[in-house]
């Protein structure tokens, strides 16, 4: 589905992404995993494009990304739900959440999306009048995301969707992840620093370590593996 | 008391126009955090038009043009964000070049009506131009009034448009993050340059509404280039609505100021009251922006 070869990115010729090869298959679900600077969130980027590539290729269905603006990535169903949420604070969460349907192929999609979205995140039902910015933290992100499945993803990016949050928050934040995939037959990424969570909801991992992938192996293995999981799990393995 | 509402009267009536003139420097400040000092030779080229389309024997009143003048300029402003707005939007370095490029569009605009309509003052009346009415004892000016009228159906319009429409909501969201709203899959290109069209176009309208009673010179820009901008950041850069509520209050207090002082030095009170205003709200009254230019 996503098959991306020999990527290569940078900030002002520091190296970000150095020759990554990456690969989503349809309805899976894949973690990166890394320190803090790895070229984790650069790769999100690269992806949505809000990041320019120096070289290599990203291919969607076949299809190159490359080329394509930003907002026409969108189109083709790859949704990024970026790190630090975004949300639209001056904005109500229902208009949000309208936001996250306007890409044309969810426009007529809207009701039937936000019943789903506020079955995932039963929270937001109550929110909905209320300002973005007048959330808590956690109501923000749980917002960031349904935002994201608005838009009806055939890839749904997740870029740290725990960061910043209590262990109860970042726990509502999973629990809603994994109700939206037993309904949903997304392909998804994960960013994530709680390894542990993600492996649980995904097939497979990349661990990235200074622009570079040092590492490709299933979630089973990386959690089996007790060198593996201390070496690239942290120390909680 | 009658004579402090005789002076409240027009100070909000002309207030409503300031507003509408504001309100289309703010917007573009507001979406693409661009300062167009060209906005007030838009609202010139846009005084020229309706006189044009009065004198020119075609003998269009004013107000009924407004809605050729608004359909004309939103063409022209998204021609003018195309040709040139949109290279130097984005990076911080293009400050300099947003300056240069709005300053040098407004002297070539000015210049170029110079050339083909002298300096000679031009001046638009309609039959009903000194006409009005006695409210008690107060004298409403017809023209004034419609001025006013048509400021607060065009603000109601754009409150409509940002909030209700798809385009609204998305120029919005890009206002607010433009990151974010490209993964909503908008376009920011695009939605800069309707917010661009828009903009210049509600300042045109308002130059139509100023025809009736403000003669019309190449350089008229420099009377209002003022009050709009004292308006946007009176009510807080980034705010349309304070843009708007920002115009108002400059009117009521340039005519106000009147019954105590002479009109020569009603500006003296506008920006007594505008310092006033920032040292206590350094964001203005509904800011959002922290850092400006």
């Amino acid at each position: 589905m996503l098959e991306i070869s020999d990527l290569c990115a940078g900030y002002g010729g520091v190296p970000a992404l150095r020759s990554i090869d990456f690969r989503v298959g349809p309805r899976e679900h894949v973690a990166i995993l890394g320190p803090n600077g790895a070229g984790k969130t650069t790769l999100l980027k690269t992806i949505s494009g809000t990041v320019e590539a120096d070289s290599g290729s990203i291919l969607f269905d076949g299809q190159d990304l490359l080329s394509q603006a930003p907002h026409r990535r969108v189109e083709t169903g790859i949704v990024h739900v970026p790190q630090g949420r975004m949300i639209f604070a001056s904005m109500t969460v229902s208009d949000n959440l309208r936001l996250g349907s306007h890409r044309r192929g969810a426009r007529d999609r809207h009701d039937e999306r936000r019943e789903l979205v506020l079955e995932i995140f039963p929270a937001l039902a109550d929110m909905l009048g209320r300002d973005g910015g007048a959330l808590s933290g956690g109501q923000q992100q749980m917002l960031a995301v349904a935002r994201g499945v608005m838009a009806c993803p055939r890839l749904l990016m997740l870029d740290e969707p725990s960061m910043g949050l209590a262990p109860r928050a970042a726990d509502d934040i999973f629990e809603g992840i994994a109700r939206l995939l037993k309904s949903e037959t997304t392909a998804m990424i994960v960013v994530e620093q709680r390894a542990h969570e993600a492996l649980e909801v995904c097939d497979r991992a990349y661990v990235l370590e200074s622009a570079e992938v040092a590492l490709e192996a299933t979630s089973r293995e990386l959690l089996a593996d007790e060198t593996l999981a201390a070496t690239y799990l942290g120390s909680g393995a | 008391m009658v004579e402090f509402l005789q002076f409240l009267v027009p100070g909000i009536l002309i207030g409503g126009v300031y507003a509408l003139l504001a309100s289309g420097l703010g917007l573009i400040f507001g979406v693409m955090r661009v300062v167009n000092f060209a906005q007030a030779d838009f609202m010139m080229l846009a005084m020229y038009l309706s006189w044009a389309l009065f004198a020119g024997g075609v003998g269009l009143d004013p107000f009924l043009a407004v809605p050729a003048v608004f359909v004309l300029f939103l063409v022209l402003g998204m021609a003018v964000h195309w040709l040139f707005i949109r290279f130097v939007i984005g990076k911080r370095e293009n400050h300099d070049a947003q300056v240069i490029l709005t300053i040098g569009l407004g002297l070539i605009f000015q210049n170029l009506i110079l050339i083909r309509y002298s300096s000679e003052p031009r001046v638009v009346a309609p039959s009903y131009a000194n006409a009005g009415d006695f409210i008690g004892d107060i004298f409403i000016s017809r023209v004034r009034l419609y001025a006013f009228l048509l400021s607060v159906l065009v603000a109601a319009l754009l409150f409509l448009f940002l909030n209700r429409s798809r385009t609204g909501r998305a120029i919005r969201a890009a206002s607010e993050n433009w990151e974010a709203a490209t993964y909503m899959g908008i376009d920011i290109d695009r939605t800069n340059r309707i917010a661009f069209g828009v903009g210049v176009a509600l300042t045109a309208v308002g130059g139509s509404a100023l025809v009736t009673f403000q003669s019309i010179t190449p350089f008229v820009g420099f009377r209002f280039v003022v009050v709009m901008f004292a308006a946007v950041v009176l009510g807080g850069l980034g705010s349309v609505s304070g843009a708007f509520v920002g115009g108002v209050l400059i009117g009521i207090i340039q005519s106000v100021s009147q019954v105590w002082t002479s009109a020569a030095v009603k500006n003296v009170w506008v920006f007594a009251l505008f310092l006033l205003i920032l040292y206590v709200r350094p964001n203005g009254l509904f800011g959002k922006v922290q850092r400006a230019i």
